[in-house]
């Protein structure tokens, strides 16, 4: 190795560790301080600062204390063992890229580098680790073979990188188009990696749908983009801002801080039926994305019917029941990353609503109030009614009164005694959970029959399908109306009900939402089934497609197939025998190895770089007595290799043992006098 | 082959390698340049393998006023019937040995080395073709200089190889003062060739089979001449062919249908020394011994294909 190494492949080899560190850093599961560290460590490594260079034996001590570090907080059950190990390989690689840049510490940086690798693939699965994971293969095998080629040339002359790094490129190129091929076709098995897998991509959104509603609490809700549904309806409306309500459940019954529901849980069963259906139902598709991080199915006001459902879990998709539970809300028996699920609903301003099943005890307390409620409330409610009995008229006027005098705000009260006497008499201001509360409790004041109902509201229009986002968590008002069943109202002033941020992140997470989306599709679910199906499409029409003339001829589909797979096997044969034409010659170089080494054993000396055609021609014009048995071996290795007439099966063999033979037989004599 | 060499063997005693070369050569399809000192031979091997192939022969002695016309032939008035007729000239034979070449000025080489290049003669916008197998032996001697007109290396670079005799082993040079008064060595050699046998072996050895890590070989020989140190230009394009050819010959030697790395390694200095141009200013004899010792170490360097 030349005294000053290549800078470039001190670079490569650096980034490619930083490769390796980002995918298990992007799991989100490292300790904040060992991302520091490392940071830091590339970055000086980067900058040509190889602080540790003079010193690596004694900051290798550093190491141990970092261990045992780790290993205090994987002992006191901070931490879990496989974090802490790939924490660990982390913090070596960042060791050795500080250290005297020799061939040592190369291979360690790289080997420690397939371990953060390893241990990414443990920590999570997702799409930024398998770009993390091709750089990181990419960048070292760059690094390993500027290594190579800086080893072999001569101290003193240039290290020819251009021409080194444009072949050693294509090359790369080329085995990672093998590695997709391979991946592609390849039968699939199923696998399960044992580790703390975290949900993929940024995990679950922190704000949005939640299992129960509570009121109070501190801070500010964040309205949050992320996309938790995609939904294709049929009939499709065709509007770009759908504007709908997608309920997940209901809730009936309030203690004056929080919601709950008294119903119990029923069946399950593969699909749940919540009311009667009409002939004229709204169909969707829904899919429920991983940053959903919920079971509860959701499904456009008033849903009818639920099910048919998929998980979809690391371990890949399959089909799964459904459970129905009080409320009016059916979730997922299994949890799994993302769901999808077929769902029918009531098409809206349908007149004809239902109440659908509604137990005794659920009916009951569609007119409940929480003990200790505030006494002002019922003579306010009574004071804006004004007289007004009808349900559907009152709660109508009820929600306009509370858009109109009522501000809508993000900031939560804090911990306070009661809520709904907070929002209705002191801040005046507060979010749709706030003001759905209070309608509700407003009209079951006035005996009227009402509760609570969480879910989204919105659909935003994208390729035909209808997104909707975290933000769009909503809650509302249902009013039961007689004859009529459950209507929805709406107290929350209709300008703060959609998500609230900028067009640009919305667009900038739609697309990383989509990508994500097609990376478990087509990678981390991909399977044999899927391989078949793929196989399938490529012979018949996609299904669903009409075939407007019926005809014996398979399809021009399965003929453009079977012409792809002739051509590709005609060249892989074209190649092979081309290869297999090559592979003689190299036969011949063998077999003349393997003559030399027989010949350095025993034979006669030989001069400085004799080949052996012209060795065995000197024995020949001397007259030694190896010559019978070495000049027609000679000759037969000189067809084989340059007369295009190879040896034949045993060929090699035989030749060896005469000359085995002659050798033998030369030595005897040459021991006899 | 083995024919043409015994009786030049007859002729030439005590140097079979060389005899072995010159018939290659001949098969090989070109031309020989002989460089030694006067009294070893030359003259008599080239007459000896005229004589054992049965090709017309011719001798031009090469001196300072020797003229193209005196090589080529000339028009000559016929008197009787008032017309210019031609007269070949010695150049219209099969083997022409042209003794003392560099003793002749440039513009009579040239006119030579164009009929060696072409196969050709063109005079007075006629273009006159040489009788096949046509083969120029030329000899020179690489000591004296005096009254002589060195080579320019693209006429060098016509010659396919070079050879130099050397004096003979003593045994055989005894051997010749024993058994030469009796009768002149040319009469020993009988004719066992013709010019159409030549013709066909150079046909055949054209024909045979040089394989592409072979091919490959002689062509990395070329380069590493060309970046050699040492050496300020290295074998050219007519070179490496030169070589390619000459291999081809060689393999025939083994009744072989194809050329081995040996082969070209037996004929590249032969084929080589006198087309490269060395640094250092040395002339004649040790600049092609230095030619050779470094077209030596690089065979010795550049890996032979296994």
């Amino acid at each position: 190795m030349s005294a000053r190494p290549l800078r470039l492949r001190l670079v490569l080899r650096d980034v490619g560790a930083g490769a390796a560190f980002a995918s298990m850093a992007v799991s989100g599961q490292l300790p904040l301080w060992t991302l520091g560290l490392f940071g830091l460590a590339l970055a000086l490594a980067l900058l040509g600062k190889r602080v540790f260079a003079r010193r690596a034996k004694l900051t290798a001590v550093l190491l141990l204390g970092v261990a045992a570090v780790l290993a205090l907080q994987v002992m006191s059950g901070a931490m879990n063992m496989v974090v802490a190990a790939c924490a660990f390989a982390g913090l070596i690689a960042a060791h050795r890229m500080l250290s005297q840049p020799d061939a040592t510490a190369d291979g360690q940086t790289n080997l420690a580098g397939l371990l953060m690798v390893a241990g990414g693939a443990a920590l999570s699965g997702d799409m930024v680790y398998g770009a993390c994971l091709i750089g990181f293969g990419v960048l070292s095998s760059l690094a390993l073979a500027l290594g190579v080629v800086e080893g072999a040339v001569p101290e003193g002359e240039p290290v020819p990188v251009r021409g080194v790094l444009r072949p050693l490129s294509s090359g790369l190129a080329f085995a990672v188009a093998g590695a997709v091929a391979f991946f592609v076709l390849f039968p699939r098995l199923n696998w399960t990696v044992v580790g703390p897998r975290s949900a993929p991509g940024l995990g679950a959104a922190t704000a949005g749908f939640s299992d129960t509603v509570r009121l109070g609490g501190a801070g500010t809700i964040k309205g949050n983009p992320r996309v938790v549904l995609r939904a294709t309806l049929t009939p499709d409306p065709g509007l770009d801002a759908l504007g709908a309500y997608w309920v997940g459940r209901t809730y009936d019954t309030f203690d004056g801080q929080e919601w709950t529901s008294v119903g119990a849980p029923q069946k399950s069963g593969e699909s749940i039926i919540l009311r009667p259906g009409s002939e004229t139902l709204v169909h969707q598709r829904v899919e429920l994305l991983p940053a959903y991080g919920g079971r509860t199915l959701v499904a456009l006001e008033m849903p009818a019917r639920l099910g048919n459902a998929l998980v979809h879990t690391s371990l890949g998709t399959r089909r799964t029941v459904v459970q129905r539970l009080g409320g009016g809300e059916v979730r997922f028996v299994e949890s799994g990353i993302s769901y999808t699920y077929e769902a029918y609903s009531l098409p809206p301003n349908a007149e004809e609503g239902s109440t659908g099943k509604l137990s005794r005890a659920e009916h009951d307390q569609l007119l409940a109030l929480p003990e200790g409620l505030d006494a002002r409330v019922a003579p306010l409610a009574a004071k804006v009614l004004d007289g007004e009995r009808e349900p559907l008229a009152a709660a109508r006027k009820l929600a306009a009164w509370l858009q109109r005098e009522y501000g809508y705000t993000l900031e939560l009260s804090g911990e306070v005694a009661d809520p709904v006497a907070d929002f209705l008499f002191t801040r005046k201001a507060g979010h749709c959970e706030h003001f759905a509360t209070a309608l509700t409790l407003l009209l079951r004041t006035q005996g009227i029959s009402a509760r609570l109902a969480t879910g989204f509201f919105g659909g935003e229009r994208v390729d035909g399908a209808y997104l909707v986002r975290a933000g769009d968590a909503h809650a509302w008002t249902h009013v039961l109306v007689p004859g009529r069943g459950f209507v929805t109202v709406d107290a929350t002033p209709p300008a703060h009900r959609p998500t609230q941020s900028s067009a640009f992140v919305q667009r900038l997470l739609a697309l990383y939402e989509a990508l994500e989306s097609r990376w478990r599709n087509s990678v981390v679910d991909y399977s044999f089934r899927d391989q078949v199906d793929a196989a399938r499409a490529l012979v018949r029409p996609p299904r669903g497609s009409e075939e407007r003339t019926p005809s014996r001829l398979p399809p021009l589909r399965a003929w453009v197939t079977a012409a792809l797979v002739a051509a590709v096997v005609y060249r892989a044969w074209r190649a092979l025998s081309r290869w297999k034409r090559r592979a003689r010659p190299m036969e011949a170089t063998r077999f003349v190895d393997a003559v030399e080494a027989r010949l350095a054993q025993g034979g006669p000396p030989r001069r400085q770089g004799e080949a052996l055609e012209e060795f065995s021609a000197r024995l020949a014009r001397e007259g030694h007595p190896l010559t019978p048995a070495l000049t027609p071996l000679t000759r037969r290795y000189l067809e084989a290799r340059f007369g295009d007439r190879p040896l034949v099966t045993g060929e090699a063999a035989r030749l060896l043992e005469s000359l085995n033979r002659a050798l033998e037989a030369d030595a005897a004599r040459r021991r006899a006098p | 082959m083995e024919r043409i060499a015994a009786q030049l063997g007859r002729a030439v005693q005590g140097k079979p390698t060389q005899v072995q070369d010159v018939v290659t050569c001949l098969v090989a399809g070109g031309h020989l340049l002989l460089e030694d000192v006067p009294g070893v031979g030359k003259t008599t091997l080239a007459e000896a393998l005229a004589r054992a192939c049965a090709l017309s022969f011719a001798r031009i002695q090469f001196t300072a006023d020797l003229l193209p016309a005196d090589i080529l032939g000339a028009q000559v008035f016929h008197a009787p019937t008032a017309t210019f007729t031609f007269r070949p000239g010695p150049l219209f034979r099969q083997l022409v040995l042209a003794d003392e070449l560099n003793r002749a000025p440039p513009r009579t080489q040239s006119a030579l080395l164009e009929a060696m290049a072409q196969g050709q003669v063109s005079m007075d916008g006629n273009t006159l073709p040489l009788p096949a197998p046509f083969t120029v032996v030329a000899t020179q001697n690489p000591v004296d200089f005096s009254g002589t007109y060195p080579l320019p290396d693209s006429q060098l670079d016509r010659f396919l190889m070079r050879l130099s005799l050397g004096p003979p082993a003593p045994d055989v040079e005894a051997r010749l003062l024993s058994t030469r008064g009796a009768h002149a060595p040319l009469d020993a050699v009988e004719a066992v060739s013709g010019p159409e046998e030549v013709s066909a072996l150079r046909a055949h050895a054209a024909g045979l089979r040089l394989d592409d890590a072979v091919a490959e070989y002689v062509v990395r020989l070329a380069v590493a001449t060309r970046e050699h140190g040492d050496i300020e230009r290295g074998a050219s394009t007519r070179a490496v062919l030169a070589l390619g050819a000459a291999a081809r010959a060689r393999a025939t030697w083994e009744a072989r249908d194809f050329v081995t790395p040996g082969d070209v390694r037996a004929l590249l200095v032969p084929c080589w020394a006198h087309r490269v141009l060395l640094r250092s200013a040395v002339q004649g004899v040790s600049a092609r011994d230095e030619a050779a010792h470094l077209l030596e170490e690089i065979a010795r360097k550049v890996p032979a294909p296994r």
